[in-house]
């Protein structure tokens, strides 16, 4: 009898086996959650962020904005005030409170176009790119130096000493012509115009007659 | 026979079940470094709280200094009593390390770099490790002739008016232009030729 009924509960006991493991599966959920972490790992974070590589220069964007490059997008992410009191060409305004907005995301987070973040100086644009590199969005670049060095370098260059070398002046050449892009004029524009529409003016040709030598009158 | 083939097929069935079991557990692998902060947190406490600090509050005695610029600009010159732990080996454990003890002391890190800009990368990462007690010290420092400088700074300042800057010029150039046009013209005087007369009869 009792053979029987051993043999009868032996019959179930891969069912048997089956339900611990379920049981145990099932506890599984009931483990302490530990925090789940949010984006790439720090020592990653910490080695993307001490490279320079996410910077770009003044003159690297007044470069593009002056060809019309279209593989980029500028964002400013100083608060709204700011923004609308003077800007980059066609930058849009992300202030860094609503950085992580799902509008915003939208900007940041897409493969087409190298996102380039400025601010007055370049430290809430760093933020803001760190904040995006956790989260492991692409193509994220910081104007190095921000507004400010905007304004030393693009807007206001230096004008360089006699002294200097021949780089140095056609740096400031350069700088001059794409400050007058973005709005600048200068004094000296009206005067070498003025001499160019001097120069223009065609000098008239004055034909010299030559007498033609008369055949001696009778004298008295 | 039948029974030997089920004992075979359970035999394999379990010690693949045990060896994916101890893959799991090998590979797992927790980040020596746990962020206490999401971005989302992380982004809000920037955004409300002023975690910059000035370098006249320095004085006070739960402040513990660290300089994250390189130890070659540390050694050639450095503030009182500050800690050089270089902003690339801020996360190993030693420092760490350093870190908790300043927590447990109840005191509070100031990082300084070269500038609040330097500085501000391992704030940030250690900010998002959850450090609360640290702030950024909201200063410059310089060499001058080896000697080093400390400046008080603002970040994010609006330094120039870049607008008014252009309109200035505009403004400038206008000016310049009209005066130009105001110039009086240049007086032509024109002279009469006498008309010679036909020579009257002298004599």
């Amino acid at each position: 009898m009792d053979k029987k009924k051993i043999a009868k509960v032996l019959s179930f006991r891969y069912k048997i086996l089956a339900l611990i493991l379920l049981v145990l599966a099932g506890g599984l959920v009931l483990l302490p959650k530990y925090q789940k972490q949010e984006g790439i790992v720090s020592e990653v974070l910490l080695n993307n962020a001490t490279s320079p590589e996410r910077y770009i220069t003044t003159d690297q964007i007044a470069n593009k904005i002056l060809n019309q490059d279209p593989s980029f997008i500028l964002v400013d992410v100083r608060d709204e005030k700011s923004y609308n009191n003077y800007s980059l060409p066609n930058a849009i305004n992300i202030p860094l409170e609503k950085l992580l907005n799902e509008e915003s995301i939208g900007y940041l987070n897409q493969n087409q176009f190298d996102v380039v973040l400025f601010s007055n100086d370049n430290l809430y644009a760093d933020q803001a790119w760190m904040l995006c590199n956790r989260l492991g969005f692409k193509n994220l670049r910081v104007l190095n130096g921000g507004l400010n060095k905007w304004f030393t370098t693009i807007i206001n260059p230096e004008k360089p000493n006699d002294d200097m070398p021949a780089e140095a002046f056609e740096l400031y050449n350069t700088r001059k012509a794409s400050s007058m892009f973005f709005g600048v004029m200068y004094l000296d524009q009206i005067i070498s115009e003025d001499i160019d529409s001097n120069k223009s003016e065609k000098k008239q040709v004055i034909p010299i007659k030559k007498k033609k030598k008369k055949v001696a009158e009778g004298g008295c | 026979m039948k029974e030997l083939e089920k004992v075979k097929r359970i035999s394999i069935a379990s010690t693949l079940f045990i060896l994916i079991i101890l893959i799991g557990v090998l590979s797992f692998k927790r980040p020596k470094n746990m962020y206490a902060l999401n971005t989302k947190n992380t982004l809000e406490k920037l955004t409300t709280n002023n975690y910059l600090i000035s370098i006249n509050d320095l004085d006070k005695p739960e402040i513990v200094l660290i300089d994250v610029r390189s130890q070659y600009e540390y050694e050639k010159g450095h503030l009182e009593n500050a800690i050089n732990l270089p902003s690339p080996e801020i996360l190993s454990d030693e420092n760490q390390q350093i870190f908790k003890e300043i927590v447990n002391l109840n005191k509070t890190a100031v990082i300084y770099g070269k500038n609040p800009q330097e500085a501000n990368i391992p704030f940030l990462i250690l900010y998002q490790l959850g450090f609360d007690n640290i702030k950024l010290l909201n200063a410059e420092n310089s060499f001058n002739q080896n000697k080093l400088i400390n400046n008080e700074t603002q970040i994010e300042t609006y330094k120039n008016d870049i607008q008014s800057f252009i309109n200035q010029s505009a403004e400038n150039l206008n000016a310049a232009l009209k005066a130009k046009e105001t110039e009086p013209p240049k007086k032509t005087i024109i002279v009469k030729k006498k008309k010679k007369k036909v020579a009257e009869g002298g004599c």
